[in-house]
């Protein structure tokens, strides 16, 4: 029951933080700070009792025998990484709402009801259960941004949903398409069953391989942010609240990733292989696109969305590696974008907008002078983005890059191309943090006040160590979830 | 072998105390409360007809359990089929017409007080018998019982001149569809010989049913609001009464959906048939969700909204049927049952909010109603996620068990346009168009707050309350725990 308590509390959480009087918004926010702790508390739970490669802690019910739906849950060293950094966002998410009074309590029911289906798509081990879960964080990220966003929240809260149900409606059909067509080895009757572990020892004809997988891959990839699909990603991240972006970018791009791997490639090896250059492809255009517009933006949140997109790119590209190497390195990539992802949102969305009141950049200049500690550290935050050594980002982006190498079917072309996002990335961050922190103010800008800014608070302290650590701890010691996320990679056929 | 009227009478016990409910309304209504307050007619023959239909609604499930013994079919001569599905429909049409009784005594809209009460209960009959019947103008009669209630339901609306209007449209419409479909069953009846339905399945088939089929199609396509025969439903919905709106979009569409699968079954077997009907039913489909959805993304009017809705609805609802499989007969059956908790909840919560205030139900209406009335904004967003196919509500599982039944009933497609890869794919296209419509309805509930202080609370009632609250509860129960209704509902 263990790693279901993730699910369970945070439901539990949202309900009683709906109940509360808005009015109560200090005690909410320790009862959300609470639920928060308690769902990582419970993942890092997960990741001690996790030791070998197999699924852990598995339960198996049944739920709609008419349909062949089981309600069956359980996690492995793909899950686990995915498990903590929704922990750890979503304890930060909360930090970096501190001040937030306006209708608290539906916010927080919103918030732990997207956190609860996302703990519930990491932990679902039937395709129906984590399809529902799927779903359930569709509709909270609608309200949270309509309600709590900043400009054009309306278009951007139904731009962003309509994307991501227009992606489930693709996947629901090829998931009835899985469960019709996928035979079983020695009979060749059909499996008829949504379970993954059941879906993953049948077998379906080549042919319906191709378009399954097509259907299934690019149904999850338009949450994962995939180029040309991706546009809702920026629009979304910018006119949500603090909190909803670094949930965004941190962990809900992360559920498509997610998707693509567990259940397009781990269940359809041999579509993968046939699509695999094809998204190689779009992952490098994810990348470079994603940093050439990223380095034309004024406004600074939509520079982060648009790293994100970047970001995602490299997730992307170490799926269609295929290899132990490459695939360990999306995993690992997916932790590191959602912990840094989020920390870059909450700087720029929380810390520097609640105090400068802007978030354009040709209206910021030496802010090193008024906020000297936030600016190191979000240099520190830049340096981790960029990859450099120390961060993760470093580690996953090398073994992505590893696996490319590695894979022969993959051409040379596609690692030159990704070495020159890197540099990318490298460029826009600079540039950027440059415009921000250091650019000298220029003839035409408005005449600044002298005076310092506010400190930054205690909430706002915490928040920034903990991403910070996380993506300091995995970039010097990678091996605390690589070697789990191997040991699981390594029994998908897909994966060799 | 003669009727054995001792057992009859148990059998139709149910709708026996129904009936006598509704002539106590209807005479203490005239004796004893003549001259009295309209209020107080209203609330005496509420409590009449929900008494009735409530001792109903429980010898019906007894029967259903068997605990009350019924006859079958060969000892009504073929008139009746009381199944334990049969059975669990009718109790679920009594479920829902229990449901619209409170709403109804609400807002005082006629001075026919009593007449009112015994329409619904009327028409909730007809209702019972439509999916009980096993005669072919047995089931014909007692959908026109429902027809011509629902016909001078629409009409009760004395405080807007529209009301007659859209009476008298439903009325021609209705009329000219019921010629059509009962034109298609006299086709039916010439061509097999036969007024039994359960034997229906096993009859040759022969061109002429292609006829029969297509003029049954035109008639029940009007009764389900299927585009292009959908013109009525907007105005009807907009006009009358709105607890009428909410009877008419939720059990006489119970009535017609289980009528349509009864009178479809021997195409199941016949490719023949098949080949003709499919692509005339795939038209319906097609046309409905596209007609239903676009035309629903520019209604201002929250009750037009719905009925378009109720149009797009009843294009997914034909995917299920198209599968002509047992599968694809229970999704019908199911998805159409949530679909009519979500739209009579959908109603009751608009009766409650708009009607007090004399609004006509325009979205803007309902802005910021979240702070004064959250109960109901959160069982309001329930009714309309459902409806548009989120889960863990039951309107989800029902869209996914249409197309999980229409695609399994031929899996192997070797090309686009074999199996029914093609329609699922559109019908969820067009689920992802509906999402933008019911998200703006809920952005003024939910999201829009309310400068100008109008979203005022209004005083629910209980008996209304309850009624909102258990057609929610449905929803919430059978989204998460649909095994056992999935269980008893009938295949055909």
């Amino acid at each position: 029951m263990t790693a279901l308590l993730t699910v369970i509390l945070s439901f539990l959480g949202a309900l009683v933080c709906g109940l509360m009087p808005a009015s109560a918004h200090q005690r909410i926010r320790w009862v959300a700070l609470a639920t928060a702790a308690a769902g990582f508390a419970v993942s890092m739970v997960c990741y001690l009792n996790l030791t070998g490669g197999e699924i852990a802690d598995k339960k198996n019910f049944d739920w709609i025998p008419t349909l062949g739906i089981s309600f069956i849950t359980g996690y492995d060293g793909i899950s686990l990484p995915l498990l903590l950094v929704t922990g750890l966002v979503a304890i930060c998410g909360v930090l970096f709402s501190w001040t937030l009074e306006d209708r608290a309590n539906q916010f927080y029911a919103y918030y732990f009801a997207l956190i609860g289906g996302v703990y519930g798509v990491f932990l679902s081990l039937d395709l129906f259960l984590l399809f529902v879960f799927y779903e359930i964080a569709v509709v909270p990220k609608y309200f949270l941004i309509a309600i709590w966003g900043g400009v054009r929240r309306q278009f951007a809260a139904m731009k962003l949903v309509l994307y991501s149900f227009g992606g489930s409606a693709l996947v629901l059909l090829g998931m009835i398409a899985l469960f019709f067509l996928t035979k079983d080895t020695s009979t060749g009757e059909a499996v008829r069953s949504f379970s993954l572990i059941k879906l993953q020892e049948g077998q379906v004809a080549a042919e319906a391989q191709t378009w399954i997988f097509l259907l299934l891959f690019l149904g999850f990839a338009i949450l994962a942010g995939m180029w040309p699909f991706h546009t809702w990603a920026p629009t979304g991240h910018v006119a949500a609240p603090t909190a909803t972006s670094m949930l965004l970018a941190g962990v809900v791009m992360k559920l498509g990733a997610y998707g693509c791997l567990r259940v397009a490639i781990g269940l359809l090896p041999q579509g993968a292989q046939e699509w695999s250059t094809c998204i190689a492809i779009f992952a490098i255009i994810n990348i470079v696109y994603g940093a050439f517009v990223a380095l034309k933006q004024d406004d600074f949140k939509f520079v982060i969305g648009y790293s994100s997109v970047s970001h995602m790119g490299f997730v992307l590209l170490g799926l269609a590696t295929l290899n132990e190497i490459g695939t360990t390195g999306a995993v690992l990539q997916m932790f590191s974008h959602g912990v840094i992802g989020a920390l870059l949102f909450a700087m720029v969305g929380t810390v520097i907008y609640t105090r400068t009141k802007t978030r354009m950049l040709d209206e910021l200049h030496r802010l090193i002078d008024r906020m000297p500690g936030i600016a190191w550290l979000f240099v520190a935050a830049g340096l981790a983005s960029m990859g450099l050594p120390g961060f993760s980002g470093f580690i996953s982006e090398l073994y992505v890059l590893i696996g490319i190498w590695k894979q022969e079917a993959l051409s040379g072309w596609i690692l030159v191309a990704a070495g020159f996002g890197i540099l990318m990335t490298f460029g826009y961050t600079l540039v950027k943090i440059h415009e921000a922190f250091f650019r000298e103010r220029r003839d035409g800008d408005a005449p600044v006040a002298e005076t310092p800014y506010p400190a930054m608070t205690i909430p706002e302290k915490v928040g920034i160590a903990i991403l910070l650590g996380a993506s300091l701890l995995i970039g010097i010691c990678p091996w605390i979830l690589t070697d789990k996320i191997k040991l699981s990679l390594n029994l998908l056929e897909a994966i060799n | 072998m003669d009727l054995d009227f001792q057992q009859l009478l148990l059998t139709l016990l149910p709708d026996l105390v129904v009936v006598v409910a509704l002539f106590a309304a209807l005479g203490v209504d005239y004796s004893k409360l003549r001259g009295a307050a309209l209020a107080e007619r209203y609330e005496t023959a509420f409590h009449i007809s929900a008494l009735g239909l409530l001792i109903g609604l429980v010898m019906t499930m007894l029967q259903a359990a068997g605990k009350i013994s019924v006859m079958d079919a060969e000892a009504t001569h073929g008139q009746l089929n009381f199944t334990t599905g049969t059975l669990t429909l009718k109790a679920a049409l009594f479920v829902l017409g229990l449901a619209v009784l409170p709403l109804a005594k609400r807002d005082l809209v006629t001075a026919h007080a009593s007449e009112y009460f015994a329409l619904i209960l009327l028409a909730t009959l007809g209702m019972g018998f439509v999916v009980t019947s096993q005669n072919l103008l047995g089931a014909f009669v007692a959908l026109e019982l429902v027809s011509l209630s629902l016909y001078a339901m629409t009409a009760l609306n004395q405080s807007r001149a529209t009301s007659a209007e859209a009476a008298l449209k439903y009325l021609t419409f209705g009329a000219v569809a019921s010629g059509f479909l009962l034109f298609g069953l006299s086709y039916l009846y010439g061509a097999t010989a036969e007024l039994n339905l359960a034997k229906l399945g096993e009859l040759e088939p022969s061109s002429l049913l292609i006829v029969a089929y297509l003029l049954i199609l035109v008639g029940l396509g009007f009764k389900l609001a299927l585009a292009p025969f959908h013109l009525w439903a907007p105005d009807v919905y907009q006009a009358a009464p709105t607890p009428v709106a909410g009877w008419i979009g939720s059990g006489s569409k119970i009535a017609a959906a289980a009528l349509l699968l009864v009178l479809l079954q021997p195409i199941a077997n016949s490719p023949e048939l098949k080949d003709a009907l499919v692509p005339a039913l795939a038209a319906l489909a097609v046309a409905s969700m596209l007609v239903g959805n676009l035309g629903a993304l520019r209604q201002t009017n929250l009750k037009r909204l719905l009925a378009y809705s109720a149009i797009a609805n009843a294009g997914y609802l034909v995917v299920g049927v198209l599968a002509f499989s047992d599968d694809g007969n229970i999704s019908v059956l199911f998805y159409i049952l949530v679909y009519s908790v979500g739209s009579l909840g959908a109603f009751a919560v608009i009766s409650v909010l708009a009607d007090r205030l004399g609004r006509e139900a325009e979205i803007s209406d309902f802005n910021g109603y979240w702070k004064t009335m959250p109960g109901l904004s959160i069982a309001f967003m329930i009714f309309l996620l459902s409806m548009a196919g989120i889960p863990p509500l039951a309107g989800f599982l029902g869209k996914f068990y249409l197309f999980f039944a229409a695609i399994g009933a031929q899996p192997e497609a070797a090309t686009l346009t074999d199996g029914y890869y093609w329609l699922v794919a559109f019908a969820l296209v067009m689920s992802v168009v509906s999402l933008y419509y019911y998200l703006r309805v809920l952005k003024a509930f939910l999201v829009v707050t309310d400068e100008d202080n109008e979203a005022k609370p209004v005083a629910v009632g209980t008996a209304a309350g309850l009624s909102i609250f258990a057609l929610a509860a449905i929803l919430v129960v059978l989204g998460l725990w649909p095994e056992p209704l999935l269980n008893l509902l009938p295949t055909k």
